[in-house]
């Protein structure tokens, strides 16, 4: 008897330290590269993709990228009809993607560079009736963008032109027998989507909704043998679940729950030694995406060259209380 | 961004793929070109909406060019407004397109809703058809939550049988009780009374005695519980079967984690109680150290 645990095995000679100029370089590196096939491929995100690099860039306290071209690139992404953002030019307008650019906007205290009432009115006209956000016009619903509508309005300080009391009980709906979250109601708990409806409650002020404990139990019982956490149970380890599974314990007090060092040497070890860069696992390829969750767990672990990141918005605490906005945090 | 191994390519190798790429990224740019610069235009472009679907079926996440084909087929339905067969045969296609792209791409998002899309706007679409095919997907990948979730938009349209949803759902666990997936699904089937909640113990009972380190069915287990309704002496007897499979695997954490959530429920003010529990509490910190602080805080819960 005994089922195999999917799990990975830490080699001998893994990182065991946060390997800061590789990173830069690899961020750089990343933000340079213009035209080749595997960044035009990308395009499809780039907003976010900017995101992830700026605000890692930012977490380990080196910001070298112009600002103004940054600002440029995002104003050229907003629609002039309906004020959302796209992804990057000539793609369509997107709830992730303005939820990435107003994030960068708000590292570089540049919000006015955009036109801020367009966005508010864009998110606004994505609520449904039941209180569930669409993505875009075309419909899809999930708590994803339930997230991203909450924190953009937040960040923009509009929250009041929405219905937050129908957008918290559709959150509510999408609530598991195991007190985890899907993207739609009866969706499976998922720990990204997990993140996304238990930050979105937190800055709605609305954590008392959650079953904490029972929730809590599930996030803590993510945390492998090898001190990597997984998403869901019965998968692997992943550098990004280690942030979407802490972020939500810390937002729920109980980060003491899993194992700090353990998971430190995981994400140490996806640490790409040659390249700078971490990867969802030792030995894949590193990413811009998986870096900045890397770090940013690394910084809720209490790591004190890391700036403090808030486990709500993924953005350097330091903004956040700039922008004086206090998401709900439980002790 | 996923499971991408590093792998170590000779300089040849590399200046190879560089060339493809170049290439490639040619081809990229004056596709899309070509489909933006029909895009704003009234009528439906064949040649353009070729040229999206051998970018998407590279890279069906770039979700404008699903937008472009939306914009297309709208336009398409307005053409066909009375001759409702070209329409079907015209939707099929494009079914047919988003099957593809969906079997090599299973997690892209933009696929899936797109399919879902099209069929909501197919006058006769075949619901029955859309079964079989996350029937097909999930057993390639019984935990594809994008196959899961699509297959309830489809339920939402259709309606839930609950007998047949009930049968799926015990097929699926019988074929893999170690399948999280299909335990939450059954979880979302129905409001359980005292006689549903029997069942239901018993069929997790067998699974967790099946294979008590696989974690799947205990938190089922515990939700199942969880339920008030249950009789005290349905809850002594699980306990006691808890006992007989901790007397098999001592050292499985999972049954004694069980064992205190029964005697949490059952000995509430039970003095004598409370030793064993903290007992099996501090043994659960020996056998599961990455989690010892959770246990801690029971035990300080308990005592407070
Ligand atoms: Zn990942």
């Amino acid at each position: 008897m005994g089922s195999i645990l999917k799990d990975v095995e830490l080699k001998e000679n893994i990182p065991t330290t946060i390997l800061f100029a590789k990173h830069i370089e690899f961020l750089i590196d990343y933000g340079q590269q213009k035209d080749t096939y595997e960044t035009v491929m990308t395009d499809y995100l780039k907003m976010s993709g900017m995101y992830w690099c700026l605000t890692a860039l930012e977490l380990i306290k080196a910001s070298p990228f112009p600002k103004n071209d940054v600002v440029e690139f995002i104003k050229s992404c907003q629609d002039p009809e309906c004020g959302g953002i796209s992804a990057s030019t000539n793609h369509d307008p997107h709830l992730l993607y303005t939820l990435s650019a107003v994030q960068i906007l708000c590292l570089y205290d540049s919000l006015d560079a955009i036109d801020v009432e367009a966005v508010t009115k864009y998110v606004a006209s994505l609520q449904q009736p039941d209180g569930s956000f669409a993505g875009d016009k075309w419909g899809e619903i999930d708590t994803r963008f339930s997230f991203c509508a909450i924190a953009t309005l937040s960040l923009i300080k509009k929250l009041d032109v929405i219905n937050v009391d129908k957008a918290v009980e559709f959150v509510k709906s999408c609530m598991n027998f195991d007190g985890g979250f899907g993207s739609r109601p009866q969706s499976e708990s998922h720990a990204g989507l997990i993140y996304c409806c238990i930050a979105f409650l937190s800055i709605t002020g609305r954590l008392d909704i959650v079953n904490r404990d029972n929730l809590a139990w599930w996030l803590c019982e993510r945390q492998l043998p090898s001190g990597g956490l997984n998403g869901r149970p019965e998968k692997l380890p992943d550098v990004c679940y280690s942030w979407w599974v802490l972020s939500s314990l810390a937002i729920l007090g109980r980060l003491h729950w899993i194992d700090k060092n353990a998971l430190k040497k995981y994400i140490l070890a996806c640490q790409d030694l040659e390249s700078g860069g971490f990867a969802d696992r030792p030995g894949d390829m590193p990413d811009p995406y998986h870096t900045l969750f890397g770090l940013a767990a690394l910084s809720l672990l209490g790591q004190e060259s890391i700036e403090k990141v808030n486990a709500a918005f993924c953005m350097p605490q330091s903004v956040i209380d700039r922008l004086q906005i206090q998401p709900q945090m439980l002790k | 961004m996923h499971g991408r191994l590093k792998v170590r390519t000779t300089e040849e190798q590399r200046l190879l793929k560089e060339k493809e790429n170049q290439k490639k990224l040619v081809a990229y740019k004056q596709g899309m070109a070509f489909i933006l610069s029909t895009r704003k235009k009234d009528s439906y472009d064949p040649e353009a909406f070729a040229v999206s679907s051998q970018i998407l079926h590279a890279n069906p996440h770039i979700y404008t060019l699903w937008n472009y084909r939306k914009e297309s087929i709208l336009l398409e339905i307005e053409n066909y407004k009375d001759k409702e067969e070209e329409l079907v045969k015209f939707l099929e296609k494009e079914l047919d397109f988003t099957e593809q792209c969906i079997l090599s791409s299973p997690k892209c998002y933009s696929s899936w809703y797109h399919r879902y899309w099209v069929l909501k706007n197919h006058p006769v679409p075949n619901w029955e058809k859309e079964f079989k095919l996350c029937a097909k997907y999930l057993s390639v990948d019984d935990r594809n939550l994008h196959c899961w979730d699509y297959r309830r938009l489809i339920l939402n349209k259709t309606g839930l049988c609950l007998e047949k949803e009930l049968e799926f759902s015990t097929e699926r666990l019988n074929a893999n009780f170690s399948n999280y997936s299909s335990w939450h699904y059954r979880s979302t089937l129905r409001t359980l009374d005292v006689e549903s909640l029997e069942k239901e113990l018993n069929l997790v009972q067998s699974a967790v005695f099946t294979d008590p380190y696989d974690t799947s069915a205990w938190f089922y287990f515990r939700w199942i519980l969880n339920h008030k309704e249950i009789l005290e002496e349905k809850l002594q007897e699980v306990l006691e079967s808890l006992k007989q499979l901790e007397e098999l695997e001592p050292d499985c954490k999972c049954i004694l984690m069980a064992k205190c959530w029964i005697m949490d429920t059952l000995y509430v003010k039970d003095e004598d109680q409370k030793d064993d529990i903290n007992e099996f509490y501090q043994k659960l910190k020996q056998l599961d150290p990455l989690r010892k602080t959770r246990y801690e805080d029971a035990i300080k819960q308990k005592n407070s």
